[in-house]
């Protein structure tokens, strides 16, 4: 799979030779900044269109499904066509997306915030938010909204919603970045520990190596293979770990 | 998995959330809405309110839709039953020689014991200046102008005796009619001495001044001529006063020369379409100049929220949904800015009508508008409303949602 984008009169260059993720695995995609972590957790998403894509097979086994299905989505060809309903479907049933900051809706409280993509997904129905707010420890923020919270709780409230509505996979953008590093390390625990014991998939993209390695993350590093003052080209390649 | 109605349902219920999260946001789209559409509403009630009053006397004084004829012509069965077919025609009878259509006229018991000559006008079931009173019929019941009764001492009711006199070859000869007041017409149906006769009665007077018999009344004289009756002019009034000019210069063509009121009509139809012209010169640059204010305001609304909506998209929404999000905002603000220009409307309307109470007649309001102008006003801001919000439901489908995340 290949991205390419023009910023700013630099050109960038994203390949992707070959990335598998096994059900369940946890992976971090480490790089410094600007070597396109958040280009390829968009680009498997599925929110980001590819400049060009082989093969991407995207093959859930939710939570719920696990025993009676095993359907695999062809995803390149899916960008092919011009059903991009079929991809919001896909990402609302097992996409959760924790963004480095300011994930959540200003409007919306705590607790609805986190009840949105359930909600999304089964309209109303079973209130999980007290759920979700006791595994985060933000129990007493639920009637808040966002703005009335640190950063670190922001993020909590962000996890919570990410997997309220149970997701195969768990894509976190620099979940950590924003928080100070006792904080980064007990939200990192906090999520592993969520993602163990639903058997979700984890993808987190980061700057801190040695946060994901403690954290029992496998590393994937974005290798900057050509880079001068106009472009810069980087490789992501699982064979290579 | 998701459904269109659910999620948009789900949508909907962000937007109104956004709108109150946001209400000072929200207060300034909704108060610049009524801003606009506040001083239309005045303008086109003041408009409404002065051509109403203008032309009210006019549609209801049934004088100003008469036609008549200038001089005296001759008119048969067969123009009368045309000219009551047409369709701008709302009555028409004939009328016969001016100097025949008069009768002298007496209480015969009680009343003022004075006699008085009135003039004969031939009426008819539908006569527009009786407005609804019972019309004279055969020839006896008749309609007296309020002058004619009030001279008379009579009432609705009560006996008169008209009193008719003619010489032939030499001989004076008097005859003697009883007649009933079947009713009183108001002071602005005629106002001189006159009686609403039947138009048998009319002919039979006419007759009897001829010099000719009428059998019917037992009064002696030459013979009826026979054939088709010639009649000299008639009474005719248009539907309405828009028929007026059309059937003026239908009988002109005619060649009939015809007075009507039609020039005091076309001075206030004159006013009416040049402050019609006038409102929606006004109303076009308002609404214009609007138009681009919110169409501006919503689509830098979907700009500045541009990474809410990628969140919303990231978490699954699909963009058919998303757009019923600023479409609902900018048509709840349309709602709410028509529902505080009306409020203010009437407030308006009520000092307006109350500076202008002593110029104009009493009961008349200088400035008002129907409910259905209302209803108008709302179904024009919820369109332009509308079309602000597409171009900005448009932008936001073109948004490209991953660059909007990461510019956080």
């Amino acid at each position: 799979m290949v991205k390419r984008y023009e910023a700013g009169g630099m050109s960038f260059h994203l390949d992707v030779p070959q990335l598998d993720v096994r059900r369940g695995a946890k992976i971090a995609l480490v790089g410094e900044s600007g070597s396109g972590k958040s280009t390829l957790l968009e680009l498997l998403a599925m929110i980001l269109r590819p400049t060009g894509c082989g093969v991407f097979t995207f093959s859930p086994a939710s939570q719920r499904e696990s025993r009676q299905s095993h359907d695999s989505h062809d995803i390149a060809a899916v960008w092919q066509s011009v059903d991009m309903d079929r991809l919001s479907d896909l990402r609302s049933r097992h996409i959760g997306y924790v963004l480095q900051a300011g994930g959540l809706l200003p409007y919306l409280s705590v607790h609805d915030n986190i009840n949105l993509s359930r909600r999304l997904l089964e309209g109303p129905g079973e209130d999980v938010a007290a759920h979700w707010a006791a595994k985060l420890n933000i129990a007493a923020q639920l009637g808040k909204k966002p703005a009335a919270l640190s950063v670190g709780q922001q993020q909590r409230v962000a996890i919570a919603r990410a997997l309220a509505h149970e997701p195969t996979v768990l894509i976190a953008d620099e979940p950590t970045a924003a928080v100070d590093p006792m904080n980064a390390g007990r939200i990192m625990d906090l999520m592993v520990g969520l993602v163990d014991d639903l058997g979700v998939t984890l993808i987190v993209a980061s700057h801190a190596h040695e946060l994901m390695r403690r954290a029992g993350l496998d590393l994937i590093e974005h290798r900057i293979v050509a880079s001068d003052a106009e472009s810069m080209r980087v490789t992501v390649d699982s064979a290579n770990e | 998995m998701q459904t269109n109605k659910a999620s948009r349902r789900l949508v909907a219920e962000l937007a109104l959330r956004d709108f109150a999260h946001e209400r000072v946001m929200s207060a300034c789209f909704v108060f610049s809405l009524s801003a606009v559409l506040l001083p239309l509403l005045v303008l086109f009630g003041l408009k409404f309110g002065i051509i109403g009053n203008l032309l009210e006397p006019l549609k209801e004084d049934p004088r100003y839709r008469q036609i008549q004829p200038a001089g005296s012509g001759r008119y048969g069965p067969d123009w009368f039953d045309a000219m009551a077919a047409r369709s701008d025609v709302a009555f028409i009878v004939p009328r016969t020689r001016a100097i025949a259509a008069t009768m002298r006229l007496r209480a015969p018991d009680g009343g003022s014991g004075r006699i008085i000559s009135v003039e004969l006008i031939p009426s008819a079931t539908g006569d527009p200046v009786l407005q609804g009173l019972e019309p004279p019929s055969d020839f006896d019941a008749v309609v007296l102008s309020l002058d004619a009764a009030d001279k008379l001492g009579v009432a609705s009711g009560d006996a008169v005796e008209g009193i008719l006199s003619r010489t032939l070859d030499g001989e004076q000869q008097t005859e003697l009619l009883p007649l009933t007041v079947s009713a009183v017409a108001p002071a602005a149906a005629f106002a001189r001495d006159g009686m609403f006769v039947s138009r048998d009665l009319l002919v039979a007077v006419e007759d009897f001044r001829d010099g000719r018999a009428v059998p019917a009344l037992g009064w002696g004289g030459r013979a009826a001529v026979d054939g088709p009756r010639f009649f000299a002019g008639f009474r005719l009034y248009a539907r309405s006063i828009d028929d007026v000019a059309g059937l003026r210069s239908g009988l002109m063509d005619q060649g009939i020369d015809v007075r009507s009121r039609l020039a005091d009509i076309e001075l206030v139809q004159a006013l009416d379409r040049n402050l019609g012209i006038v409102f929606w010169v006004i109303a076009g640059v308002a609404a214009v100049g609007y138009g681009l204010a919110f169409g501006s305001s919503v689509w830098a609304n979907v700009d500045r929220k541009r990474r809410e909506f990628s969140l919303l998209r990231l978490t699954g929404f699909r963009t058919g949904a998303i757009v019923w999000f600023p479409i609902l905002q900018a048509m709840l603000t349309g709602l709410l800015g028509w529902l505080i220009a009306c409020l203010v409307f009437f407030v308006v309307q009520a000092g307006l009508n109350t500076l202008f109470a002593d110029t104009v007649g009493g009961g008349d309001s200088v400035c008002r508008l129907l409910p259905v102008h209302f209803l108008i006003a709302l179904v024009l801001t919820l369109a332009a409303a509308g079309i602000a919000a597409a171009s900005g439901g448009h932008r936001l489908a073109r948004l490209e949602p991953s660059l909007a995340l990461r510019a956080a």
